[in-house]
């Protein structure tokens, strides 16, 4: 084994056994945590991958931005500290099933597909994204551009409406 | 001429001449960790040695003047103090996540060392996307706040560390938008880009008022970022004793100060490769010899001096302005600095698209 | 150095405080009883429990820097690329800029942005 391909199953397994915890675990504020290393994890991939950009975005929307809006949204419950119940035995043994056959069924479809290896090294330039995103002509991303402030901004309109509801309420 | 970037490629050239590859790339790692850990510990003895003395200086008192010649043995002996104290962890905390916190803070500040331009040609990596990278990893800091004051089960820390949380993750945004005015101008992340782009000048004086008002606007959102007086309310110590750190002791409690001195070490040394020009010297368009006069100051002798600079500037506010409140702090962000950086952004553009900068 | 520095770094700063907290542990002498570890110690006792209710404002704020934070990281791409697409990158994070600053006066005038 090479030292990339070890350092590769160090970043999976570390993956994978933070996910593992974040699901197990009976507080939910560790789960937020377990789950914020699980997504550094997979940053960590990227950048083993030499796709920094990527990487970036990763750590900057889900590690800098979701997590902390789970953490929040914790804080915003009454029992942040409290353990949850323990799972029904029925429930365990069902959740294991469902996670055995989503892990055969996943394994079989990746294991059939047969990625296609490609020796050029890859280019990873960020200019080349933001080219791409400005070209107005056949095959740019100019209207997605445009179409994603939309789509922020019913996301802001919709969250000020959810998150304002509550007002009357509280009097 | 001796300079740090000299240094670098000859220990890289003496390495690669008298062993493989391999171990050659083990013994940089090696000598580079202790570069850092070593970087660490002086950052350390440093700052606070200089805050005390920046801030006895502003009031017209002495500050430490016992230790050493003039006090300055005073963060030695202060360390030492705290290595012999005992680290509590208190009853009713989460122990676990109240260990791994000091852990979390001192691995994100750890990280943002690795594409700082020390000197010319002294860089731990120079990657592709400099900037981007240090606003990704500097937002990864609010979470060991986050934990370590959930973790200590106290109330005063987990209003401190919320506090914190909304303070830092807001002034993110201006921080990132005064960023990116340079990244527009410059055309690139990379840091080395970025800096061989101020080789005739640096942006604070080649952009005209919008890259200042991007400067500005970048140090207060900084100041916040890091929870320095006014924006120190999250450890405002009059209402939450000491924020989220309130339960931590002895060399946990060190390790998270640490980790606070270091993170203005390195967002000033963001702010001074910005717009400041990092290593590159004072250079004025065309004028050769007034360039080369310049050239003769050691490269890491510009950028230390720019960041302790722009330390110091920090060390002054915390002197000048009253503490805020957090709705004051929060409009403060919302209601007009994310504005007006967002309408500066496309200010800075017009000019970097006309070609109207120097 | 490449990419290994990362893992140069992150192993530093583990040896680093780990270090210190072992070393801190060996030289001092840890003595145990109940009051010392109460939270805020020879403080006021807390009343209730720690882990509080926070109010909904902390979670209105983090929504709305999610959503900056998502436009921030599109402007990125468009920042490197900006200078040498000329006017027409301008035009277009113009309009991007328009429709954002629709929600924003929106937030505004609900009031969302103001602390309670």
């Amino acid at each position: 084994m090479t030292a990339s391909q070890i350092i590769f199953y160090l970043i999976s397994a570390f993956i994978l056994s933070m996910g593992v915890l974040s699901v197990t675990s009976r507080k939910i504020f560790r789960s937020a945590i377990w789950l914020l290393f699980s997504l550094i994890g997979i940053a960590a991939l990227y950048f083993w991958m030499d796709v920094q950009f990527i990487a970036a975005v990763q750590i900057v929307v889900y590690v800098g931005g979701i997590v902390v809006l789970i953490i929040f949204s914790i804080f915003l419950t009454q029992q942040s500290g409290k353990e949850m119940p323990k799972a029904p035995l029925l429930r365990t043994i069902a959740g294991a099933l469902a996670v055995l056959f989503g892990f055969a069924f996943t394994f079989l479809l990746i294991d059939q597909y047969g990625f296609p290896a490609i020796d050029q090294p890859f280019d990873n330039d960020v200019a080349r994204i933001g080219n791409a995103m400005l070209n107005t002509e056949q095959g740019g991303y100019a209207l997605p551009f445009e179409v994603v402030s939309i789509l922020l901004l019913a996301a802001m309109v919709g969250c000020i409406v959810i998150a304002l509801k509550t007002k009357p309420e509280e009097k | 001429m001796w300079s740090l970037s000299n240094i670098a490629a000859n220990i890289d050239q003496w390495l690669n001449a008298n062993m493989s590859p391999t171990w050659a790339l083990i013994v940089e790692m090696v000598i580079a960790g202790v570069a850092v850990i070593g970087l660490f510990a002086a950052l350390g003895l440093v700052l606070v040695i200089m805050e005390r003395k920046v801030s006895a200086w502003i009031q017209i008192r002495l500050g430490p003047n016992r230790v050493g010649p003039k006090g300055m043995l005073q963060s030695l002996a202060d360390t030492l103090k705290l290595l012999v104290k005992e680290g509590m962890t208190p009853g009713g905390a989460d122990k676990l996540l109240f260990n791994v916190a000091p852990f979390v803070a001192m691995i994100v500040a750890m990280l943002l060392l690795a594409p700082i331009a020390f000197a010319k040609d002294f860089q731990l990596w120079d990657l592709n996307i400099g900037v981007l990278y240090i606003s990704a990893v500097s937002s990864i800091s609010v979470i060991s706040i986050l934990m370590a004051g959930w973790a200590s089960n106290n109330k005063y820390s987990l209003l401190g560390a919320m506090r914190s949380g909304a303070q830092i993750v807001s002034y993110e945004l201006s921080a990132g938008l005064a960023v990116l005015a340079i990244v527009v101008l410059t055309g690139s992340l990379r840091i080395s880009d970025i800096i061989q782009a101020q080789e005739n000048g640096w942006w604070l004086f080649k952009g005209h008022i919008p890259v200042i008002i991007a400067f500005i606007i970048f140090i207060i959102a900084v100041t916040a970022e890091t929870n320095r007086a006014p924006f120190d309310l999250a450890e405002a110590e009059s209402e939450l004793t000491a924020g989220f750190h309130t339960e931590y002791s002895g060399m946990k409690f060190a390790l998270f100060f640490l980790a606070e001195y270091v993170n203005v070490f390195i967002v000033c040394a963001i702010g001074a490769t910005l717009f400041l020009g990092g290593w590159m010297p004072f250079h004025i368009g065309n004028w050769h010899a007034f360039n080369g006069v310049m050239d003769w100051i050691p490269s890491s002798v510009w950028f230390f001096g720019k960041t302790f600079f722009l330390i110091f500037v920090i060390m002054w506010f915390r002197w000048t302005f009253p503490r805020l409140r957090i709705d004051q702090l929060l409009n403060l962000e919302w209601k007009y600095l994310l504005p007006i950086s967002m309408f500066n952004l496309l200010l800075v553009t017009l000019i970097a698209i006309m070609g109207w900068h120097f | 150095m490449g990419a290994a520095s990362l893992i140069v770094l992150i192993l530093a700063a583990i040896a680093f405080s780990a270090g210190a907290i072992l070393i801190a542990k060996v030289v001092t002498k840890a003595t145990k009883n109940k009051q010392k570890a109460e939270p805020y110690e020879s403080g006021i006792p807390t009343r209730g429990p720690s882990w509080v209710q926070f109010n909904v404002g902390y979670y209105l704020f983090a929504l709305l820097f999610l959503i900056f934070d998502v436009e921030l990281i599109f402007l990125y791409p468009w920042a490197v690329a900006a200078k040498k697409v000329g006017l027409l990158a301008l035009v277009e994070i113009i309009i991007f800029f328009f429709i954002l600053f629709m929600g924003f006066l929106y937030a505004h005038k609900k009031g969302a942005l103001k602390w309670k």
